[in-house]
């Protein structure tokens, strides 16, 4: 499994700059989406590269080949998602880094470092359980087509929260803290659901 | 001689072609040629014994073990497809990287070895390398790992001469040990004619013969004769024949038998290419 994380690895690393060039390009939304937006938008975009890793394993027939190799199919699938955590991780604190140094630079009132690290904490949440949808999907319709899908796993999980943020509303039940920090369990059952239907497609795929 | 490998009754069946009933064993110390035209079966059979495809039914024994696709059974056996599976931005020392961390037998002095052995610049971007490099490098990869069965898939089609005949010695080399065995399917007869110890041959998803290389170079024969001759060979005796131009060439399983019996006839030796071509383009009078 760690050679499955190290080869995605090797294989983005060429991709790095032109990711970066991406979130530098994008900076010129701040004034819109102000630094927290920013830091969920750079999450995001590095939460969507998990795609770009199976392109290059689809180009490069690599499935069929890790399948020779002492590797399960469980492994293989698992390798994604810690890859796909790395990635969200590397987004958040991309974003949150820029934030902070906005914040520095402009003197802005959003500068609170307890704000900031909670904006980058829903960053990384959002990125990965957006990120965890793509997974399945890709694996079962390929990259080509997850490609196309990922706006139905990016917006699915928006659409998620917004329906149970209004549900909890109509309920006449407050967010309290107690309730956000429930956020972090909710994401890993998610990410866990989505890592068994991962597995249960893969497991029946031949190569 | 023990068997490195026994595949028994293989079926597999998709929608257009089937698999049907494949069976032959590799015998350790040996290798084993499979030949077939393009899209007889020769992939899908390596992809069902290495468990990459579901099989419908048959059994595959390596060490004579029902497989089970364990992972020290993944670490004894060597595969190389026809092309190369790392991205193209990897280097060989980075594709030696990810596979050390996937093999416990991995062996990084063994790789160096063969990297230095192949010519390959170890930080050299695989989008660089020609073909033949290529292949060498998934080679010198399915090697480093010390494994005991290397199973080949086109693995030297496209390949010059020179190159091709540089690989075919390593293989040679492979197995000088008699605990090893090698598995390589091929277009190219003429490489198996060189190295093959048994030739297995599919057509359509079935298998036609699998013999020790030296019964077909030995054995088989192939009668050229008039068609007043031919309507005199006993029909049970024709593996295949072909009409052509001028004459019929017979292809039969015994030469010299053929040879006393039908006087007047042309036997000459068959080669794996006359007997495929027979096989596929000729008819069969049974």
């Amino acid at each position: 499994m760690r050679s499955m994380v190290l080869k995605d690895l090797y294989n983005i690393s060429r991709n790095v700059r032109s990711i970066a060039f991406v979130l530098v390009v994008l900076m010129c939304l701040i004034p819109t989406t102000g630094m927290g937006g920013y830091t969920f938008i750079s999450a995001i975009m590095c939460s969507m590269t998990i795609i770009t890793t199976f392109s290059f394993d689809d180009s490069s027939k690599w499935t069929r080949y890790a399948l020779i190799m002492p590797i399960t199919k469980k492994e293989l699938v698992t390798g994604k998602f810690i890859v796909l955590s790395i990635f969200c991780l590397v987004g958040s604190v991309f974003g949150l880094a820029i934030s902070a140094l906005g914040g520095i630079l402009l003197k802005s009132a959003e500068f609170d470092v307890k704000t900031l690290l909670f904006t980058a904490m829903s960053a990384f949440l959002i990125a990965i359980s957006a990120g965890a949808l793509s997974i399945p999907l890709v694996f079962k319709f390929g990259a080509e087509k997850g490609r196309i899908l990922l706006i139905v796993s990016f917006a699915v999980p928006v659409a998620l929260c917004f329906g149970v943020y209004k549900l909890l509303e109509f309920s006449g039940i407050a967010i309290t803290d107690g309730l956000i920090l429930c956020t972090p369990i909710l994401v890993f059952i998610w990410c866990f659901i989505m890592y068994r239907i991962s597995c249960s497609v893969f497991e029946k795929q031949e190569c | 001689m023990e068997n490195i490998l026994q595949v028994e009754n293989l079926s597999k069946h998709y929608s257009g072609f089937n698999l049907e009933g494949v069976s032959f064993s590799v015998p350790k110390g040996t290798i084993m040629g499979l030949i077939g035209e393009n899209g007889a079966g020769k992939s899908t059979t390596i992809k069902t014994i290495l468990g990459l495809v579901k099989k419908d039914s048959g059994k595959v024994s390596f060490w004579g073990k029902e497989l089970s696709y364990s992972k020290q059974f993944k670490e004894d056996i060597g595969v190389v497809f026809d092309d190369i599976n790392f991205y193209e931005t990897l280097t060989p020392e980075k594709a030696g990287k990810i596979s050390a961390m996937a093999y416990k037998q991995w062996d990084k002095e063994l790789y160096g070895n063969y990297l230095k052995r192949f010519g390959l610049a170890e930080n050299k971007e695989i989008k660089t390398l020609s073909k033949g490099m290529k292949t060498k490098l998934c080679i010198a990869v399915a090697l480093s790992h010390k494994p005991k069965l290397l199973i080949l898939d086109e693995a030297t089609s496209g390949l010059d001469p020179v190159m091709r005949d540089d690989i075919l010695d390593v293989f040679l080399d492979f197995v000088q040990d008699e605990e090893h065995s090698v598995i390589m399917s091929s277009h190219i007869t003429a490489d198996l004619e060189k190295i093959a110890d048994y030739i297995t041959f599919i057509h359509k998803g079935k298998v036609i013969l699998s013999k020790s290389k030296d019964d077909l170079r030995y054995k088989y024969g192939i009668i050229r004769c008039g068609e007043k001759l031919f309507s005199q060979i006993d029909k049970e005796e024709m593996l295949a024949f072909r009409k052509e131009d001028y004459q019929y060439s017979v292809l039969v399983a015994d030469k010299e038998k053929a040879g006393r019996k039908y006087k007047n006839a042309v036997v000459d030796s068959a080669s794996v290419d006359e007997i495929m071509l027979l096989y596929v383009k000729g008819g069969q009078a049974k």
